[in-house]
């Protein structure tokens, strides 16, 4: 089932616009990531399904209601976490939860929560006192303890060193876990391929790709190679490799084998070099990731 | 109800871990200590000023800057994606910030009535009319700042800025009869100035001119009604 519809979301300001006919949707349960470029509408489009914005256009339904006329009953499902939001530097962590869960009908415990995000021992700490992961930590508590259905995480590890990265990210695995559906907008291309079910890259607006981040990753038609080494005292009937599906091109040097080609031809290298019982050492492929998938997509780098 | 004094008890907690908070408390305590060893018995002048100053101080230094720095830091923006509406929160700090100068103002008479010996007016109803409205303007000026104010600092700098001369017209810094006639004149109709004139007149057991309450209570709607128009929730 669909949580988060959304059709042919147009937003300008001026004569700036920043979501030029968006459509995407959210299935019940999974991490769906939006990513793109600063400046490439994700945050605006995700404000629009939150409800803190106003769209010109288009249609969106979260959990079947209408974030701007439903407002109020959607904020009692939804938990958030913004991107540049701040608490008092003089609230204490517990004073914190405890505050926000009272704002919902229906909260969780707070007390699990301090205890299954590792705050307890900053339970009685200052907000002002704590680390960026501690605090992102808190951010994502705050944004758990209404019980919501869906989660928005914006930006989550903008800031963060690698470590706290990679901890955020086992963090919002286990929220997954629990059957909370989340949202997570990102520029960062590793932390969608490592959390995401489904992704949305954005640029200038428009949505310019969708689906599983490998499957975004496959889609890209474009070379990629494949490099080995072939062991001493076997010889190898290399024009057997050229006519394998996908493979484009077989350059040797020496005993140094490249393999350009498309697609997943890579296997049925490796199968043809088995069959022929020829041994290689020191086997590359080039993994291509995200960031190429963007390149090709959008034809410039991601900053 | 619940969640207004949920957010009223933190809010409470947060004023006193609040520096600033305790300063605009001092600040004419002070004032009324130093200056009340010198005074006759029965000065009608002096407790006027010291309560003029705590209230322009609550309002025009602690009020926006509060509110300002709520905006910038995204507390009313992330409240905004919860059930409740941050317009609660305000609500809270407004009434919060109203109750500190009451306590602040309340602290002073005492210390006046009891330790200086200073008079104290008899028309209760005068005083509290008096200084609902005089406070209405003070804070009415506080919420324009936070509106306009970008940030915190910003919201902060413009409060000092304008309390200084405010207090000058007021006749806060120096009494009103040794000020050029025309600055006082023109002080008279300042929102502090008309505050501190209109206490004055209740404090002297005469009634407060009409014209002064008139005039704290057009500031108070109309620049209210001005902050109202341009504040923004981020």
């Amino acid at each position: 089932m669909a949580v988060i519809e959304v059709m042919d979301l147009r937003k300008r300001y001026g004569d700036l616009t920043v979501l030029d006919g968006v459509s995407f949707s959210v299935e019940e349960g999974e991490i769906f990531g939006i990513l793109g470029p600063n400046g490439a509408g994700k945050t605006t489009a995700v404000e629009c399904v939150e409800g803190l914005r106003r769209p010109d256009g288009g249609s969106i339904r979260v959990l079947g209601l209408d974030p701007v006329g439903n407002r109020r009953a959607l904020c009692e499902q939804v938990g958030v976490q913004l991107q540049h939001t701040q608490l008092p530097d003089n609230l204490k962590v517990w004073e914190a939860l405890d505050l926000y869960a009272s704002f919902y009908p229906k909260p969780g415990d707070w007390r699990e929560l301090l205890v299954e995000w590792g705050l307890q021992d900053k339970r009685d700490t200052r907000f002002g006192k704590l680390s960026g992961g501690q605090k992102q930590r808190l951010f994502i508590a705050l944004a758990l303890v209404g019980n919501p259905r869906v989660a928005f995480l914006d930006e989550l590890t903008t800031g963060l060193d690698p470590q706290a990265r990679r901890a955020t990210w086992a963090l919002i695995k286990r929220i997954r876990a629990t059957g909370v559906t989340v949202v997570l907008v990102s520029h960062f291309m590793d932390e969608v391929e490592e959390l995401c079910d489904r992704a949305a890259i954005f640029d200038q607006g428009r949505i310019v790709a969708l689906d599983t981040p490998a499957g975004i990753v496959d889609e890209i038609d474009a070379d990629h190679e494949m490099r080995f080494t072939l062991m001493a005292g076997e010889l190898a009937d290399l024009t057997d490799l050229t006519g394998l599906p996908g493979v484009a091109r077989v350059t040797r040097t020496g005993d140094r084998v490249v393999v350009t080609g498309r697609g997943d031809f890579a296997t049925a290298v490796t199968a043809q070099l088995a069959r022929h019982h020829v041994l290689v050492s020191d086997l590359r492929i080039d993994k291509r990731t995200l960031d190429d998938a963007f390149v090709a997509l959008t034809g410039r780098p991601l900053e | 109800m619940k969640i207004m004094m949920k957010l009223a008890v933190v809010e409470v907690k947060l004023l006193t871990r609040e520096p600033g908070a305790i300063f605009t408390l001092l600040i004419p305590l002070f004032i009324l200590v130093v200056f009340g060893s010198s005074i006759e018995p029965g000065d009608t002048v002096l407790l006027p000023m010291a309560l003029a100053i705590a209230v322009g101080l609550v309002g025009l230094y602690l009020l926006p800057t509060t509110l300002a720095t709520y905006r910038e830091r995204g507390i009313l923006r992330r409240m905004s994606t919860t059930p409740v509406r941050p317009a609660n929160l305000l609500a809270v700090q407004v009434l919060l910030q109203l109750v500190l100068a009451l306590t602040t103002c309340a602290l002073l008479i005492t210390v006046a009535g009891t330790v200086l010996d200073a008079r104290l007016p008899t028309a209760v109803g005068r005083v509290a009319v008096t200084f609902l409205l005089g406070t209405g303007a003070m804070f009415a000026v506080g919420l324009l700042i936070a509106a306009l104010a970008r940030n915190g600092r910003t919201a902060n700098g413009v409060g000092v800025l304008l309390y200084f001369p405010m207090a000058y017209l007021a006749g806060l810094m120096q009494p009103t009869d040794q000020m050029p006639q025309l600055l006082a004149r023109i002080g008279e109709y300042t929102p502090l100035g008309a505050f501190r004139q209109g206490m004055h007149q209740v404090w002297a057991d005469t009634t407060p001119s009409p014209v002064l309450l008139g005039v704290l209570a057009a500031y108070a709607v109309t620049i209210s009604a001005v902050a109202a128009r341009y504040f923004r929730w981020e």
